[in-house]
């Protein structure tokens, strides 16, 4: 078995791989903005919410969370009346890693929130700008450059997380590995998760990179 | 009068900033206003801005009459399209260019539309020699630049009176002369001012009438030369004294 071939099987999991790293990227961020926006609200309910939603989601291992979503929700759905028995494994590992995700993402997001500079605003209101506009015009481009390093990092670590969909039986990177890997008796062992590891290397650079352009096109800001 | 304060009082955590300031400046009226550090006249600025909330006081700002304890939203919103501030740190959008600083005004509190208000701000900038700049942003610009920026930004709405937070104390000496003569050239074309300053040249020369704080309160104003040059109130003569030692 030459290394070509062992690649070949491994990128079999990548359109699995891709598909929960993106998709669970776009909900954990709709999720997070929500979250930061609860968080930050004078409204002692809305962030008593946000705070127990936080904690629980950062006080839980991710393989967990998978698992939870995977066995839980169906049993809990079906408490209320809500069958979810057509969802397919893929669209669980999207629920369990948004949810995974979106509390670390609204931290990121609340945090760059509040640094933006103060003055911002009020410079903003001394000319007459209506709060909406300096908001959307000002206040939340700034913020998120400040988030821009943040959400790099947790890009990386979705990414690396997507491994941990082999436990509901997922077809990725990782668990074609290691399924080549089991199906070969472990001779090819080594030279196979090297190659993964290698895979995984490749794209988390790619990963670094879009985000260098992005911090590249916007050099000049330094909110 | 075009503004005028009666009674303001403000405080922070308790202690009392302001002490019951009356105020007033006619259309056209240059007001520097000078004292030690902590002694109010920032706050109070921001106070006729309503970046700060009075915790008492009247207004009456172009015939608008307003309760500066309980402003109503509408009319605070109303005080501030006609006024408008310059920053110590200059404050400019980061996320803007010189030439959207300058426009978004316009654009957002004026309504006017984008090219107009694009034309605008071009001629500003090429009055101000800065043409070259206009496609920068703030971390792009010297200090000068920026705070030149910030006074255009300011002037191009036609404000009724603008109001000026120490303009050129955050600026290295060699770039304060640019900043002060964009201000020289608003003065000699009428425009009103509200003038938080140590630059004390620049008081005697420009100003109408020099209001000095201390502790939360006026204590003394007048005419530059009779303030200078004979100050009646023994802080006053002091501070005086303490700040041409220092230059």
């Amino acid at each position: 078995m030459n290394n070509a071939k062992i690649l070949g099987v491994i990128l079999r999991g990548l359109p699995n791989t891709l598909y929960l790293l993106v998709l669970s990227f776009v909900f954990a961020t709709i999720l997070g903005i929500f979250l930061a926006w609860l968080d930050l609200r004078q409204n002692r309910v809305a962030r008593g919410v946000a705070h127990v939603y936080l904690g629980l989601i950062r006080g839980t291992p991710p393989l967990l969370m998978l698992l939870l979503a995977y066995y839980g929700l169906p049993v809990l759905l079906k408490g209320i009346g809500i069958n979810i028995d057509g969802w397919t494994k893929l669209t669980f590992g999207v629920f369990g890693l948004s949810l995974g995700w979106s509390a670390y993402l609204s931290e990121a997001f609340r945090s760059a929130y509040l640094s933006v500079d103060p003055g911002q605003l009020e410079a903003a209101r001394s000319i007459g700008l209506p709060d909406r506009t300096t908001f959307w015009q000002i206040l939340i481009p700034q913020a998120t450059m400040i988030a821009l390093p943040n959400i790099e990092n947790l890009v990386i670590g979705l990414f690396k997380a997507t491994s941990l969909v082999y436990v509901l039986g997922l077809y990725d990177l990782y668990n074609e590995a290691s399924n080549l890997s089991n199906q070969t008796a472990g001779i090819h062992q080594l030279r196979i998760f090297i190659l993964l590891a290698l895979t995984y290397w490749v794209i988390v650079l790619i990963i670094e990179g879009l985000f260098r352009l992005i911090r590249n096109r916007f050099a000049a800001i330094r909110a | 009068m075009l503004l005028t304060v009666n009674d303001l009082h403000k405080s922070f955590n308790g202690r009392e900033i302001l002490k019951g300031i009356d105020f007033q400046i006619d259309k056209g009226e240059i007001v520097v206003m000078i004292g030690p550090s902590g002694s109010g006249k920032t706050t109070f600025l921001r106070n006729l801005n309503f970046l700060e909330h009075a915790d008492q006081g009247q207004m009456d700002f172009a015939g608008h009459q307003i309760d500066l304890a309980k402003p109503d939203k509408k009319e605070g919103q109303w005080v501030r399209r006609h006024s408008a501030m310059v920053f110590q740190n200059y404050s400019l959008f980061k996320n803007k260019t010189a030439l959207q600083n300058i426009t978004e005004g316009l654009i957002y509190a004026q309504g006017m539309a984008k090219d107009k208000a694009e034309a605008i701000a071009k001629h500003e900038l090429a009055s101000l020699g800065l043409s070259q700049e206009a496609q920068l942003y703030p971390a792009q610009l010297s200090g000068g630049q920026q705070q030149r920026i910030g006074i255009a930004r300011a002037t191009v709405l036609n404000p009724e009176i603008i109001l000026f937070d120490e303009p050129t104390s955050a600026l290295d000496p060699e770039l304060v002369g640019s900043v002060l003569g964009d201000m020289r050239k608003l003065a000699e074309a009428g425009q009103t001012m509200i003038i938080v300053t140590h630059q004390l040249g620049f008081a005697r020369q420009a100003a109408d009438r020099i209001v000095f704080f201390d502790e939360g309160k006026v204590i003394e104003e007048g005419a530059p030369q009779a303030m200078f040059d004979h100050p009646q109130n023994k802080r006053t003569a002091q501070f005086l004294t303490a700040l041409n030692d220092a230059n």
